[in-house]
């Protein structure tokens, strides 16, 4: 079977295909002799014959089609394996893999993951032991020993990270393990790229006497990935490299997208052949680029593929300048504080350390600002003056305010746009009859032409500008009046802006406004920076929280629970680690860009080190093994399927004629889903039997009403005579039919059953649990009642203050509950007509109002007989002890006498039960009878 | 499983002698039951005053829309007001051919029949010829004799048919003219073109033809079920069915397609067409074919 990549597991089993023809023989023997007949009308059956003619031996495709099944049964059995692979080799003692899942295995993990499978499957014939390490994972995550299954489990949830690896640390952990289990095979499935310390840590690994290793290496390191990406005067460069031994020439693009994912731009990069590092441009406008948020490669499925931009590409440097030291008492006072609040979100602000020109310009000058924003400065030094206007010359971009000084120091071609008139114009001032000028339309010319008019702001003071020809070229925004409110000129590759206010909101509160900010930001936009300055090590440090991820198939995500918030800042660059993938962090107002490779970054390939110990040389790829074994049965089966289908088609089943076949047919199959059915059923319907299943079903199936076991046996027996009262009244007079009551214990049993509970507060009786009081406070929560009644209406004495003990026990009760607002029963509440029409709810005693949940507003009373509003009150409380008025013995008399002892006492104490019960099963049902006759008006008509 | 249907005499086709004789010994039998069956349909066959083809007065009836003019009796029609016609009573001596099928195919009996197709094919060809000879009819067996009035016709034709060297599948039938009555008495399992072809020349002859199919219960109803095979009794052919109850339908459409169509066309021809069942009467054929020898007048319209 060399031809064809085919082996057998049992290849004595194939003899069997000699029997083949024997099956042959014994198929076309089939047909039993047939019944002879004279039939004179032949002719006429010779005619229905041409139709349904089954000939009396079975069709040669038929005896072809059972041969064939025989055969396959035949090879089947005979464990074919197509594609066989060479077997690894691996120790019984134990199998460790290391396995690289850092950014350079996303693209092809699938191999990698095939490859580790085909390792665990031999180490599970051995029932060795399996260590499992991941270098992109943290060093201290499980490693094992696993069993296969486990391994394999293990294997499927790791995926690739978008970091590179750590071997040192992985490798180390894998070694200390290791030493418990000498003689081990040692597989290390690396991603080809080299790291720091590869040789010691490969020296760890390798120095625990394995017995063999297995070296699994990708054939080439193909990946390419972008290093870096600057933004230049005019263009946007892009950096990608590749591993140097690579020899072929690469081309490919890469994508600039902005923050909404859109594709803005291309740039093709070429890779001669031998080459490790090429770039790629992108010509676009500044305000485009400025919208650029990350750069992928095409068709690089990792995360080095990506790179995200953050503000360093485009976030400008201004440089502040004031003479006025800032004083911190009066800061809203400083020329500098509301352009700094406007600059904040979008651009670095560089402050000198002294506000001494002579010093503070060329410092400035040497951190290569984009902007230089003079708040309050009029003459600058003559030492200051030239490298000022070399920086603009070359790029930079002065804004200048007005300001006292301004005017004394008179005009500056140099360093000024217009020139001005010295002195300033008051415009509503206790002298001038003149108003505040609001701020016109923005000139369609300038950067502002599409902000809105700022209508709010006002102008009082400004400086004006000498009437010149170009005047209105240079003018970037005017007053209404027409006289300029910014102007700028051209400075070589620079430019000057002049505010013609002041940076406080002294002159104008145009600084107080959001326009100023745009106006800002359009000024700043469209400045460019001087060059790179390092990074400061003073720069604060900042904790950014992570924005988007970069994932390690290389496309943006929002970050996963492990990702941690980044530190920048403080002078030292973050290392990509799996706390901090690469990404943006920070938030959408600025984000910080952390990247996966250093701009000078190499990928340089893994060499394999010298290893003493048996090495076996492996590629990644798919285990193209198959055991053919179950594909031939199944194919088997089917053809028997087949079969069985031809056979019934043969046999006439599909006849629509033969009705009483098909209901045999469909007897039988109904006899075996049934028989099924009633194998299943068992299962299905498992015990679901609960402890405390009867005592709920008995709970539930009548309305009872409960009270609170106490622990007093008097007070628990007069409890459930009471209630036993109210249920005999309530089933002569409502249709409403409780059951027995429900002594309920509130810290045990459940309560969900119960429409009321009848709490006699006892002070005698042990205070109740908190848990109690909890389940208690559920109660009431989810729609139950409590009826509190602390029976000691006539307890206190009259006009004190003094509680008595049972209400002191209820209000320690009440202090763990969330009680809402309680009112005395309004006369107008629906528990005053619920059932029957009752002023007062006495019980054994009278005089006790009946405190409920306060109604959310009364207000609405106008032309309603009762009080509107949903849902039920949690709470009821009394001192009136309706258990007392309402219980009887068992020959129906009353147990206790009322006080005063009035007959008619003891029947409004039930109607007043009543009237609880009905509120409590009907709600507010009754509030809403007030619109009965308008409803009967409506059907009369 | 039993088997259904039989020959129910060695089939031996090609001997003729063989055949002779065994026809000879089934004739006196016949001729017993023949004659008890015609005592049974006697009655009523006496008197054959009827209108006719004649010599003699018969009637004069009133004259009906329609009829040739010439047929008027006008010195009749002018004694009143109204046109009579005079009728003739019927003079003609008839003949009536007789042909019984005695292929192969006729010795087939099943188990439900009480005889085989062809002595109930006798049968009722020899009561008949009883029943004609009584009547002074002439009768004559095509191919075998030419007609003949005898009182013991019945007799006469059973010595013809048992001296017959070799009788002819099917007689020529062109000797057969007007105004002649033939019955045929066969199973007609051939193709049906093929026995119309057969029987045209009786229609362009205007011979009235009465067909009295015999038929076997077992060929109408198909009672055959599972693997069989079929041979038919005259050519030897074979056919194997598998599960020949899936063929009963097809079958039983087509059979009785073939007797439908057949009779359609004998109805058209103003022909009777009788089916009769071996497992049932002869009479039963005998007394159809009987009304529709003495139905009113030849040609279309009689009453069958």
């Amino acid at each position: 079977m060399s031809w064809l990549p085919l082996s057998f597991g049992f290849p004595v089993v194939l003899w069997g295909l000699l029997a083949l023809p024997v099956i042959w023989w014994l198929l076309r023997l089939t047909p039993p002799k047939p019944q002879a007949e004279i039939f004179p009308p032949l002719k006429i059956l010779a005619r229905v014959f041409k139709k349904e003619e089954m000939p009396h031996q079975s069709p040669w495709w038929l005896t072809l089609l059972r041969l064939l099944m025989a055969a396959l049964v035949v090879l089947a059995l005979a464990e074919p394996i197509f594609n066989p692979r060479e077997k690894l080799s691996t120790s019984e003692a134990a199998l460790a893999m290391v396995i690289d899942n850092g950014w350079t295995s996303a693209p092809d993990w699938s191999l990698r993951v095939a490859t580790a499978e085909r390792l665990i499957k031999d180490a599970e014939v051995n029932e060795a032991p399996i260590l499992l390490a991941f270098t992109a994972e943290k060093p201290n995550t499980q490693i094992g020993p696993y069993s296969a299954r486990e391994a394999r489990e293990r294997l499927n949830a790791i995926k690739p990270r978008p970091v590179p690896t750590d071997r040192p640390a992985v490798y180390a952990r894998v070694a200390n393990t290791l030493k418990e289990l000498p003689g081990a095979t040692i597989a290390i499935l690396t991603d080809g790229l080299a790291a720091k310390d590869d040789q010691t840590s490969f020296a760890t690994l390798l120095g625990q006497n394995p017995r063999n290793v297995v070296w699994v290496q990708p054939t080439r390191l193909d990946t390419i990935a972008l290093a870096s990406a600057d933004n230049e005067v005019d263009r946007f460069t892009i950096t990608a490299v590749r591993a140097p031994s690579n020899p072929a020439p690469a081309y490919l693009t890469a994508g600039v997208f902005d923050d909404k994912a859109r594709r803005i731009g291309d740039a093709a990069i070429t890779f001669r052949p031998g080459e490790a590092r090429a770039t790629g441009e992108i010509i676009v406008p500044f305000e485009l680029r400025n919208d650029f948020s990350w750069i992928a490669l095409d068709g690089q499925g990792h995360a080095g593929a990506m790179r995200v931009l953050d503000e360093n590409a485009k976030r400008r440097r201004v440089g502040l300048l004031s003479q006025t030291p800032v004083d911190q008492s009066r800061l809203l006072l400083s020329p500098l504080y509301y352009i700094k609040r406007a600059l904040e979100p979008f651009a670095d602000m560089v402050e000198p350390a002294s506000p001494d020109l002579i010093e503070a310009v060329p410092d400035l000058l040497a951190q290569k600002p984009a902007v230089i924003v003079m708040g309050d400065v009029g003459t600058l030094p003559e030492s200051v003056r030239a490298p000022l206007i070399k920086w603009m010359d070359e790029g930079g971009t002065l804004v200048r305010f007005a300001s006292s000084r301004l005017i004394t120091a008179g005009n500056d071609p140099d360093l000024l746009p217009v020139s001005l008139r010295l002195g300033e114009r008051l415009l509503g001032g206790s002298l001038s009859w003149t108003e505040p000028q609001p701020v016109a339309q923005f000139p369609s010319t300038g950067p502002f032409a599409d902000l809105p008019a700022p209508s709010e702001v006002t102008v009082s003071r400004q400086v004006l500008a000498e009437p010149t020809p170009d005047l209105v070229d240079k003018t970037w925004a005017v007053l209404a009046d027409g006289t300029p409110l910014v102007t700028a000129d051209r400075r070589g590759k620079g430019m000057v802006v002049l505010f013609h206010i002041a940076p406080q909101a002294t002159w104008s509160n145009l600084p107080i406004s959001g326009s100023f900010v745009e106006m800002l930001r359009r000024i700043v936009q469209l400045s460019r920076n001087q060059g790179a300055s390092g990074a400061r090590a003073e720069s604060p440090v900042a904790t950014l929280a992570p924005y988007r991820m970069i994932g390690a198939d290389g496309y943006l995500a929002p970050p996963d629970g492990d990702t941690k918030p980044l530190q920048v800042g403080g002078g030292h660059v973050p290392a990509i680690t799996l706390d901090n993938p690469p990404g943006m962090y920070g938030s959408e107002e600025g984000v910080f860009a952390h990247n996966l490779l250093e701009s000078d970054a190499v990928l340089d390939p893994l060499q394999r080190p010298q290893i003493s110990v048996p090495v076996m040389s492996e590629r990644y790829a798919l285990d193209e093994s198959r055991d053919m074994k179950a594909p031939l049965l199944a194919v088997a089966a089917a053809l028997l399927f087949v079969d069985g289908l031809i056979v019934l088609w043969l046999g006439g089943m599909f006849n629509r004629r033969r009705r009483a076949t098909q209901a045999a047919t469909a007897a039988m199959v109904a006899l075996i889903v049934a028989s099924s059915l009633l194998m299943f059923m068992p299962v299905a319907s498992a015990q679901d039997s609960k402890p405390g299943d009867i005592q709920a079903i008995d709970a539930i199936s009548k309305t009872r009403i409960a009270y609170v076991l106490t622990g007093e046996a008097s007070i628990d027996a007069i409890s459930r005579a009471g209630i036993t009262g109210l249920t005999k009244f309530l089933v002569e007079k409502t249709a409403l039919e409780p059951g027995e009551p429900a002594g309920v214990d509130i810290a045990k049993d459940e309560l969900a059953f119960y429409p009321l509970i009848y709490w006699p507060i006892d002070p005698a009786a042990p205070m109740p649990s908190e848990a109690a009081i909890a389940r208690i406070d559920e109660y009431m929560k989810e729609g139950g009642t409590v009826l509190f009644d602390t029976r000691d209406q006539f307890a206190n004495g009259i006009g004190t203050d003094s509680a008595s003990p049972a209400t002191e026990r209820l209000r320690d009760i009440l202090g763990n509950l969330n009680v809402p607002p309680l009112e005395p029963v309004p006369a107008d509440h629906v528990l005053t007509k619920a059932f029957f029409i009752l002023p007062e709810f006495p019980g054994r005693f009278n005089g006790s109002p009946l405190w409920v949940e306060a109604s959310l507003d009364a207000e609405n009373t106008d032309n309603r007989p009762v009080r509107t509003g949903d849902g039920v009150t949690p709470i009821m409380i009394t001192a009136n002890d309706l258990a007392g008025a309402w219980a009887i013995d068992e020959n129906g008399d009353p147990m206790l006498p009322t006080v005063p002892s009035d007959p008619m006492q003891r029947v409004y104490a039930l109607r007043a039960g009543v009237n609880i019960i009905m509120y409590m099963l009907t709600g507010n049902y009754k509030s809403d009878q007030v619109h009965v006759p308008a409803l009967l008006e409506r059907l009369g008509q | 499983m039993a088997r259904i249907g039989e020959a129910s005499a060695p089939v031996a086709t090609s001997d003729a002698l063989a055949r002779g004789r065994l026809r000879a010994s089934l004739v006196p039998d016949l001729l017993v039951e023949a004659r008890r069956i015609v005592s049974t349909v006697i009655a009523g066959w006496h008197g054959r005053k009827k209108r006719g083809i004649g010599e003699n007065f018969w009637q004069f009836r009133p004259y009906v829309q329609g009829e040739a003019m010439a047929r008027i009796d006008w010195r009749r029609s002018a004694r009143d007001d109204h046109t009579y016609v005079r009728d003739r009573e019927w003079e003609a001596a008839h003949t009536v051919w007789l042909w019984a099928d005695l292929s192969p195919s006729m010795l087939f009996k099943s188990k439900s029949a009480t005889v085989s197709k062809e002595s109930r094919a006798l049968v009722l060809a020899f009561a008949l010829a009883e029943l004609l000879s009584r009547s002074g009819e002439r009768i004559a067996w095509p191919g075998l004799t030419d007609p003949f009035s005898a009182r013991n016709g019945a007799e006469r034709l059973a010595s013809h048919l048992a001296q017959a060297v070799s009788l002819p599948a099917k007689p020529d039938l062109s000797g057969i003219r007007r105004f002649s009555d033939i019955v045929i008495i066969g199973d007609f399992l051939d193709p049906v073109e093929e026995t119309m072809a057969w029987l045209d020349t009786l229609a362009r002859h205007g011979a009235r033809a009465h067909l009295i199919e015999v038929a076997d219960p077992a060929e109408e109803s198909f009672p055959y079920a599972g693997r069989t095979e079929f041979t038919d009794p005259e050519t030897g052919e074979k056919l194997t069915a598998g599960r020949a109850e899936q063929l009963s339908e097809a079958y039983r459409n087509l059979y009785a397609a073939r007797r439908e169509e057949l009779a359609a066309w004998c109805k058209r021809l103003g022909w009777s067409y009788t089916v009769n069942h071996t497992d049932r009467l002869a009479s039963d054929a005998l007394v159809h074919v009987h009304m529709a020898l003495t139905a009113e007048g030849h040609g279309p319209g009689g009453r069958r």
